[in-house]
């Protein structure tokens, strides 16, 4: 019905006509894009009909590099990677050295490393909860939340490593240097801290409707797709498949740990189970970290004694596979003697859940394109190498 | 709604957990009539074809019961000059927890690999990386151009003949070892 009584109603039919598809291009420099990340989109007037992912923008040669330099210095690159949890990607990088060389690690240095690791894994999820709630329109407020319990976290990195994003701290069979004298106490207090910042941020994002309502049944995903699309972590244990490398394949101190993987009989997978799977497992990571405290051993080594000099490799192949913060972190490693790993590839969690970005857009609007995009949680310093 | 981490009684379903090796190993030699070798790495079992077995090899992987490997993990590209060029995969399985490498090596100067895309959708990004990165042809793959160099750059800079500070002699600022064009 026309408001205008004299005006010819058009009949649906009479009403359609030709549309051109649009080209938009989004990025490499855009702040949507979380980093260097270019995106073309066609369009059908608001709807997406087709996506084309450009990326590479922030290849660095971490191959290349990791070639051509020895175990010990290779791992400067690594964190790298993950830069929002280098800690992490350190941790993956040197499990794999020591799968290939068989070298042992002191049990204190192993659970320092699951708390380091841990801490980065909140780390990142705090970015994520802060560069999404952003992303769908807070502006500002989740973003300065998340940043309070970062820069806390990474002042306790200050002080056990004496760097914030790279600290540089794992080593081939065990850690730098022994943890602070206070560290304990410290790391309590953090965790407390985080608690806090975690339910600020569950009550400023979950507790406001036009956020939910945003991200409910957004791009919902089964677990056979996500499986078939190579899609990994927090993402595919929203598609209500409870599968964490940390308990499938367990290594590390992590069989000794009690933690859950959070699960809603009605996970389906869409971007607000992705955001609800991220804040679920920043609970879980604190509480690994309350038992890494407790039953850690009080003193010892961090180092093993045993080390020579420069590390020299016997041939072989290994594949570690590590849950990282975004998915499953995986280290090929090839050496065929010598100090310098012949081949070391990484299977970047991010690089693989961005792949399945175009069939996620197809087919919705072009402000829900940009939430799915941040619903990804992608790290481009990981996705490019 | 509370977010306090409900957890699911018992956790994961047994399958999810990682299974023996020698189990696998010997699961894989009953697929017969496509010749390959099965030996170990340091963490995985690892199973050597041909390229022009490599089809059928994972037609059986992902299709038979007992294995159904439905995860592609990773593909690795490594140059094992002068030998030629060899591709790893890792291959996963959801449903018996099963983790396998298929090594496949290619001869000098010929580097087709059938593609996998067919199989596993997550091949696709994996697959361009290698042929970029080693100059890897997978035929059958819908759309192989470069994914994280340049367009038009035709480069293949994991190759161990390609020189660490490529970049500087693209740029014109130090001149490549003798022998070297791009």
């Amino acid at each position: 019905m026309s408001i205008w009584p004299d005006e010819k109603v058009l009949t649906p039919g009479e009403a359609e006509f030709d549309t051109v598809d649009m080209t938009i291009n989004i990025g490499p420099q855009h702040p949507a894009t979380h980093g260097v990340f270019r995106m073309i989109l066609r369009v059908d007037g608001e709807v997406v009909v087709d996506c084309e992912p450009y990326i590479g923008y922030l290849h660095r040669g971490l191959e290349k590099l990791t070639e051509a330099n020895d175990y010990r210095q290779a791992m400067g690159y690594w964190d790298r990677t993950d830069y929002l949890a280098g800690m992490a990607c350190e941790h993956a990088y040197v499990m794999a050295v020591e799968a290939l060389a068989q070298i042992d690690v002191p049990e204190r240095a192993e659970y320092i490393r699951v708390i380091m690791a841990e801490l980065s894994r909140i780390n990142s999820h705090f970015l994520f909860l802060g560069a999404f709630g952003a992303d769908v329109g807070s502006f500002g407020t989740s973003f300065i939340y998340a940043w309070r319990e970062r820069e806390r976290i990474y002042d306790l990195f200050e002080e056990v490593a004496g760097d914030r994003m790279f600290p540089t701290y794992m080593r081939v069979g065990g850690v730098a240097m022994d943890l602070p004298d206070n560290f304990e106490q410290r790391c309590r207090w953090l965790l407390g801290s985080i608690r806090q910042g975690i339910e600020d941020l569950d009550g400023l994002l979950t507790g406001n409707e036009i956020f939910v309502e945003r991200c409910r049944n957004l791009a919902p995903m089964t677990s056979e797709r996500a499986i078939a699309l190579g899609i990994t972590g927090p993402i595919l244990r929203s598609t209500g498949l409870p599968w964490d490398l940390r308990k499938a394949e367990p290594y590390s101190v992590y069989d000794r740990m009690k933690f859950d993987i959070p699960w809603r009989p009605d996970l389906q997978g869409d971007v607000f189970d992705r955001f609800w799977m991220r804040l679920s497992e920043m609970y879980q990571s604190a509480r690994i970290i309350e038992q890494c405290l407790e039953q850690m051993p009080k003193g010892g080594l961090v180092l093993n004694p045993d080390l020579p000099k420069t590390l020299r490799v016997d041939n072989g192949e290994a594949y570690i596979r590590y849950e990282g913060t975004k998915g499953e972190y995986g280290v090929y490693a090839m050496s065929k003697g010598g100090n310098k790993p012949y081949r070391m590839k990484l299977r970047s969690p991010s690089f693989c859940n961005l792949s399945a970005l175009r069939e996620m857009v197809i087919g919705s609007y072009v402000a829900d394109a940009i939430i799915i995009l941040g619903s990804l949680d992608i790290v481009l310093g990981e996705v490019d190498k | 709604m509370s977010n306090k981490a409900p957890a699911r009684s018992g956790g994961l379903p047994p399958a999810a957990r990682q299974r023996p090796r020698a189990d696998l190993a010997a699961l894989v030699r009953k697929i017969g009539s496509i010749p390959f070798e099965v030996s170990e790495t340091r963490t995985d079992v690892d199973v050597r074809i041909a390229p022009e077995h490599l089809l059928a090899l994972v037609d059986a992987l992902h299709n038979r019961h007992e294995l159904a490997f439905d995860y592609l993990r990773n593909i690795s590209g490594v140059d094992q000059s002068p030998e030629g060029m060899e591709l790893k995969y890792h291959f996963y399985s959801f449903k018996t927890g099963y983790s396998l490498q298929v090594t496949v090596p290619t001869a000098t100067g010929h580097p087709h690999v059938p593609s996998l895309t067919g199989h596993y959708p997550a091949a696709d990004w994996h697959e361009r990386e290698a042929a970029e990165m080693f100059g890897f042809v997978f035929d059958g793959h819908p759309n192989l151009r470069n994914l994280l160099l340049e367009e038009d750059i035709h480069i293949h800079p994991l190759l161990k003949a390609h020189p660490l500070q490529a970049a500087e002699i693209l740029q014109g600022i130090e001149s490549g070892p003798p022998g070297f064009t791009i």
